[in-house]
């Protein structure tokens, strides 16, 4: 059980290795996701259309698309110079692997969203510090139920010509039951409301993180095999 | 098809390291590897020659558990490779045309990794000895992306080694390689190819190939068309007998 962590955390260690030197997936991901809310801000008069009610909807569509850019890089990055087939010869179950890029993807995303919430709370005039600690939550079980199923797709789609058009493609419907989740969640909690509030949509979200996990540890060996 | 196979020796053990019967791969209606059957023993080091599209590289991805194949058995060092087998991969390096480096992190970065993956005891210290061993302990601190296909191709090599596999299984080393990388890289081999070490190597240089092997194959149209003890080939025509053996 120590080496299958150890060889979670080598893949792990390995690409913030790479993160740290090349920034690509950092910077692609911001850039898109700063682009998106911008976006929408000057496309929606937020006058009319007040920003408690259209914000959590824009936040989420951001988080994803930038996210989508992260999943379809991080899969790739093991097709540079046939590493996967590297990780492939390793004596490491499949789903270590899985987890060391889910874990990797995961907080890749969420430091990409850390950056991103000020830039939300400046653009959508939102007051967020007072309710971070439940918006935090939500972020996290959203963006776990996305890292969830979005690995498992990226490794499915990293071997395919079309690639860059597949995932999202089949991430998209699969991410509707997590996004309608969070958005509602996110929506209630900048009204105020305590997480207690909204049991039915944070158990939705969380029932969707566990099955998207479980599905991914059946089905990633014989995702992964040629 | 006239099929050709010596009489085996094993000196140094009878129970095969390889042991391949009767395998199979299809894509689709397309049958790569057709009906291969080989033992091969500690120690020795077997070529396989053969054209494009041949099977080779298919033959290689079969033994070291990549692919499945349609039908046949083989194991490696006593390991079905059918059964995903973690304990097969502990036993096995592959060293292809592809290098399987991370280009962005440094010589001894990529080495530091792969020894954490296989879990080796003091994968830092191990990292640095294979990169001394393959010469490039000068450029360890440097990325990969910065080296010579020649260099990445040494790094490949304390890569594929770094955890001392019994089995080595080598897909078209060569390919790329200029002349003073090519002799780097047989030099290499034949210190891999060590009485403990068993080696299958694929190929399309003739004159590496048969330098450093014991047994040599030549595999068409997903068949070995022939298996010989080297000892039994005539070197100097090996080409004509090539030639000769794929046009049969």
């Amino acid at each position: 059980m120590n080496e299958y962590f150890n060889q979670v955390a080598a893949i792990v260690w390995k690409d913030f290795i790479t993160e740290l030197k090349t920034r690509e997936l950092f910077s692609s991901m911001f850039i898109f996701a700063l682009l998106v809310i911008i976006i929408f801000v000057f496309s929606v008069n937020l006058s009319i259309v007040g920003a408690r009610e259209i914000g959590p909807g824009v936040l989420w569509v951001a988080f994803l698309f930038a996210g989508t850019i992260g999943l379809n890089r991080s899969f790739m990055l093991e097709k540079e110079n046939g590493c996967l087939q590297g990780l492939l010869l390793a004596p490491l179950d499949r789903t270590a692997l899985y987890f060391g890029k889910l874990v990797s993807n995961f907080v890749f995303l969420l430091i990409m969203e850390a950056f991103m919430l000020p830039l939300f709370m400046i653009f959508f005039n939102i007051d967020l510090i007072q309710h971070l600690l439940p918006l935090l939550y939500v972020i996290l079980v959203g963006t776990l139920g996305f890292c969830a199923i979005g690995t498992l797709l990226s490794s499915l789609s990293v071997n395919l010509k079309t690639r860059d058009i597949m995932l999202p493609i089949l991430l998209y419907p699969l991410m509707v039951p997590i996004v309608i989740g969070s958005v509602q969640m996110t929506g209630q909690v900048l009204s105020g409301e305590p997480l207690s509030d909204m049991m039915n949509w944070v158990s939705l979200t969380l029932c969707f993180d566990v099955i998207y996990i479980a599905v991914s540890i059946m089905t990633i060996d014989f995702v992964l095999e040629e | 098809m006239v099929f050709r196979m010596s009489e085996q020796t094993h000196p140094v053990s009878s129970d095969p390291v390889v042991k391949v019967r009767d395998i199979q791969k299809d894509f689709g209606y397309l049958r790569a590897v057709n009906g291969i059957s080989f033992d091969l023993y500690k120690g020795e080091f077997l070529t396989i020659f053969g054209p494009n599209g041949a099977g080779k590289t298919t033959l290689i991805k079969i033994l070291s558990g990549l692919t499945r194949p349609t039908s046949g058995s083989a194991t490696v060092a006593g390991f079905d490779v059918l059964g995903g087998d973690v304990r097969l991969r502990k036993e096995i390096g592959v060293i292809s045309h592809a290098t399987c480096l991370y280009p962005d992190l440094t010589a001894l970065e990529n080495l530091l990794f792969y020894g954490k993956l296989y879990g080796l005891d003091d994968p830092e210290d191990t990292a640095n000895q294979a990169i001394k061993e393959v010469g490039l302990q000068l450029r360890r601190h440097d990325r990969v992306r910065t080296f010579s296909r020649g260099m990445q191709q040494r790094l490949t090599i304390a890569r594929a080694t770094l955890h001392d596999p019994s089995v080595l299984f080598l897909d078209e080393p060569f390919t790329g390689l200029d002349l003073q990388a090519t002799n780097v890289l047989k030099d290499h081999l034949h210190e891999l190819h060590t009485g403990k070490r068993t080696l299958i190597m694929t190929t399309h240089d003739m004159s590496c190939g048969l330098e450093m092997c014991d047994r040599v194959a030549i595999q068409c149209k997903g068949r070995f068309a022939m298996l010989e003890s080297i000892d039994s080939v005539d070197r100097e025509n090996f080409e004509n007998l090539y030639t000769e053996t794929l046009e049969r």
